[in-house]
């Protein structure tokens, strides 16, 4: 009787594996049925709101909206014909479709919706600030992590299809906070910190340089100041204001400051250095690029102008603001963004909801508290009356690009107030043909969210 | 049916009534122009049901288990395949459900006596060898098919039983070891080995690796049971030996295997889903349509795709009938190979028959249920008594015979007499269990 035995436990561990398998296939379609039915020809899309339940996209196609109603996000919400990729509902189609596997497909009344962090009148309040300049915003609670403002010119009203797709300027289809650019003097922010992890406090805050107009590197280069007639000696913090190149120059070749150290520090803040793999911010399926810059050598012309945000570094403005938050809050980890708030079913009912996440720590708690002294500092000092009525932290930085034949400029920051903890960045693309400045485009910001959140 | 007429009785109305709340949900949500058709379906089903319950009774077994549940199935199987794309009685699947139930017959009639198999073996060999032989000589260019006329049949498949049958009756061979060299070997062992290394290479020749798990299967089941055998406990050296060689093999093969072969093993369908990864595509959008209950019979859209009646079945009828129902039908299959562990195989030579079929069903299974979700590489087998296909209806039909004879004794009446009471041995194959169905 226990050979036959020896059958049956034979025939029972296929069986058991059988089925097994059986329940991991039914698992696997449970979860990734919605995703099956967006491959399909079948689908029943449902709608985009911002946080107060204004449409940013109608997947029903059936409502009726002004002219240019979704221009301000259009290119950040994108849709589902296909031409953008890196968007909203491209990467969160099957969140939208009204179909679950024991309800099928619903074609009427189905309440399957994304409900998104934005505030849509400040990102039209951006948008139409801009003008006719172009760039881009991004803002975000630093505190949670909800983007509120993520807006970038040109951009399009995609109710409006793609015939005339060709004739789109170039960026319409993309939203430029979300790629590398190159950041200016808003890069001495990352040096700083670097300076700040690597030395201390108490020797950075000693070390003294002086401007001339120029500096003459250790390698023969020459490193010009954006004041020709020098800024004189300085310290960190005049430095920091004043946006010294000379100093900063003179700071990366200081021995107190030795190259590897300042790579390790660059690359926890997550840069890809010297063509290292770039890695990517996930903002709910959008890539966002992170940042990269080149560090061969503390005397070289290329590393101490990467040092200061010009040559072949590139940060993306998202990159840029989250910075802010590890400052703002005094913590050294990044408050990590998000673009849906909660998701709801074809039913109604919320299947997820989003949590506040942080990064691990990207440098001390110490450091952070000394960067934002001296941000808002800056801003006190500085900006206080362009962004009136907010204590703000900021720092400014100009970018040559084109090689040089265009300037961008950019403007970093955060809101030291607990009632708008707000973090955020500009970018106006060659700011010498506008009169537009960064700070009118921050202080349009601010006061639309100031005026929505706290009402 | 001998001494238990009532659970025949409620078995077959049992059938029936699964049957017949099928033909109703036709009847409501099915997808037909004219009512004759649903008639016409019901009529074949349920006089196909009462012909197999009138004619079952004429072969005296102590159980019909497996029998209900193979008419149970395969009449399942042909309403199911008689709607997909709208009801229509499958004229074609309907003729070889009648094909499967008479080599159930078959099966039984031949397995039944086990000293008669073991007389039989080198027919087992022979057979095989004919039939890889005809594979080489009659399917053309590299193919698995022979074409006669509007006729094509799978040598293949057949190889499969005669397969089982030679693991089986290797088991009586165990105690005749030769010594070769430094080596205590049996013959029998060392011939079945290489009957399934050329196995493995002609279907590899033959481009029809999905039927080779199939036969490893097999082979794991009578090489598990070989080795084993006459010990009371596994040898847990040996299993874990035969275990790492199999590993072993499994990585070797997919390391080196063709070119379409290693496509199959690194195809992303979604982004390929209108080339190589369509159908795979195609079965899973189906069967989220469908969903738990199905978008009713006869009005999927997989009817549209090819080989939807049997490389990707399952998906098909989840879409019409709802993933449930597939289950369900799942479920029957499983309770078909799963009988053995109720009604114990009565000696060790069924046992080791019983585990070859149940690995055999269950490896088909899982190949083509898994391979068309996209959870293993997509093979072209078949669900047995499900899929559509004369070579597959036969032959399962025929294993299904081989369960039935693992744990039906030739019957004669249960009555003892005085005189039979006076012989000390009864036939190895007679039992004195309560019959039941």
């Amino acid at each position: 009787m226990k050979s036959i035995k020896r059958c049956q436990r034979i025939i029972s561990l296929f069986i058991i594996l059988f089925i097994g398998g059986m329940i991991a296939l039914v698992v696997k379609i449970q979860r990734e049925a919605s995703f099956y039915m967006i491959n399909s020809e079948e689908t029943s899309l449902g709608m985009v709101y911002d946080r107060n339940g204004d449409v940013l996209f109608d997947g029903t196609g059936k409502g009726e909206y002004p002219d240019g109603h979704f221009i301000d996000v259009g290119n950040l919400i994108g849709d589902d014909k296909g031409q953008m990729e890196n968007t909203l509902v491209a990467n969160n189609i099957q969140k939208l479709n009204n179909y679950s596997f024991s309800t099928g497909l619903v074609s009427e009344d189905g309440k399957a919706a994304i409900y998104t962090t934005l505030d849509h009148a400040a990102n039209r309040a951006v948008y139409d600030a801009f003008g006719y300049a172009e760039g881009c915003a991004v803002a975000y609670n630093y505190k949670t992590g909800e983007i509120l403002v993520c807006t970038s010119l040109p951009s399009f009203d995609f109710t409006k299809g793609y015939d005339d797709i060709a004739n789109f300027k170039s960026g319409t289809l993309i939203s430029k906070n979300m790629y590398g650019t190159v950041p200016g003097s808003t890069q001495k922010v990352s040096t700083v910190i670097a300076a700040l992890e690597i030395m201390g406090a108490d020797k950075l805050y000693s070390k003294r340089y002086n401007c001339t107009g120029s500096y003459l590197n250790k390698s023969g280069d020459r490193i010009d100041c954006h004041n020709a007639y020098g800024h004189g000696t300085l310290d960190i913090q005049l430095a920091i204001e004043n946006s010294c190149n000379p100093f900063f120059a003179q700071l990366i070749e200081d021995d107190d400051l030795p190259l590897g150290k300042l790579k390790k520090v660059y690359e926890t803040l997550g840069y890809a250095v010297n063509g290292e793999d770039e890695e990517y911010i996930d903002i709910n399926g959008i890539k966002c690029e992170k940042a990269s810059t080149t560090l061969n050598d503390p005397y070289e012309f290329k590393t101490q102008w990467g040092c200061m945000g010009q040559g072949d570094t590139l940060v993306s403005p998202v990159q840029l603001m989250i910075w802010q938050s590890a400052i703002a809050n005094e913590t050294g980890k990044v408050t990590m963004p998000y673009l849906i708030d909660h998701v709801t079913n074809v039913s109604g009912k919320v299947k997820e909801r989003a949590k506040t996440q942080t990064s691990d720590r990207l440098f001390s708690a110490d450091t952070a508290s000394s960067v934002k002294e001296m941000l808002l500092t800056n801003g006190q000092n500085n900006y206080s009356w362009s962004i009136g009525g907010y204590k703000v932290g900021v720092k400014s930085g100009t970018a040559q690009v084109f090689e040089g034949e265009q300037e961008n400029s950019l403007l970093v920051g955060f809101v030291d107030d607990p009632s708008l903890p707000v973090a955020f960045c500009v970018l106006i693309e060659d700011k010498n043909n506008t009169y537009l400045t960064t700070e009118n485009i921050v202080k349009v910001m601010l006061d639309s969210l100031n005026n929505d959140l706290n009402g | 049916m001998s001494g238990n007429t009532g659970s025949y009785i409620f078995s077959c109305l049992f059938v029936l009534l699964a049957h017949g709340g099928m033909l109703l949900n036709v009847f409501i949500n099915g997808n037909y122009s004219s009512i004759s058709q649903v008639i016409i379906l019901a009529g074949a089903v349920l006089i196909l049901d009462a012909a197999y319950f009138v004619a079952m009774p004429f072969f005296k077994q102590t159980t019909y288990t497996v029998d209900f549940l193979l008419i149970l199935i395969l009449n399942m199987s042909v309403i199911f395949q008689s709607c997909f794309g709208g009801v229509s009685l499958d004229v074609k699947h309907y003729i070889t459900s009648i094909v499967a139930l008479a080599a159930c017959r078959g099966g039984y009639l031949v397995c039944r006596n086990h000293k008669w198999l073991g007389q039989q073996r080198k027919f087992f060999y022979i057979g095989i060898g004919v039939l890889m032989l005809a594979i080489l000589l009659l399917t053309g260019s590299r193919s698995m098919w022979i074409s006669l006329g509007s006729i094509t049949i799978q040598p293949s498949e057949f190889i499969k039983p005669l397969f089982v049958l030679a693991c089986a009756t290797s088991i009586t061979e165990q105690q005749k070891k030769h010594k070769i060299l430094f080596f205590y070997v049996v013959y029998e062992n060392l011939a079945l080995f290489g009957l399934t290394a050329a196995i493995c290479l002609l279907q590899w020749w033959c481009r029809d690796l999905g039927s080779l798990p199939t036969f490893v299967g097999i082979y794991a089941c009578g090489f598990l049971l070989r080795i084993c055998y006459p010990k009371a406990k596994f040898s847990k050296k040996k299993l874990i030996g035969a275990g790492a060689a199999l590993l072993a093999a499994a990585v070797a093969g997919m390391r080196f295997a063709p070119a379409y072969v290693q496509d199959r093993l690194h195809v992303d369908i979604w982004s390929d889903k209108n080339g190589d990864g369509y159908q795979q595509s195609q079965a899973l959008i189906a069967i989220a349509k469908g969903g738990w209950f199905g978008k009713g019979p006869g009005y999927g859209g997989l009817h549209k795709v090819f080989a939807h009646e049997n490389d990707i079945v399952f998906a098909t009828i989840s879409e019409e009938w709802g993933l449930l129902y597939a289950l369900m039908m799942i479920f029957a299959i499983l309770i078909l190979v799963a009988v053995p562990l109720v009604n114990p195989p009565r000696s060790y030579f069924h046992g080791t028959m019983a585990a070859g079929v149940c690995a055999a069903f269950t490896v088909q299974m899982a190949l083509n249920i898994f391979g068309s979700c996209n959870m293993i590489p997509f093979t072209g087998v078949t669900i047995p008594f499900i899929s559509s296909g004369g070579s597959s209806m036969l032959i399962s039909g025929f294993m299904a015979g081989m369960l039935v004879a693992c744990q039906s004794p030739t019957m004669r009446a249960p009555a003892v007499h005085n005189h039979e009471r006076q012989q000390p041995q009864q036939p190895v194959f007679q039992q004195q269990r309560r019959p039941y169905p």
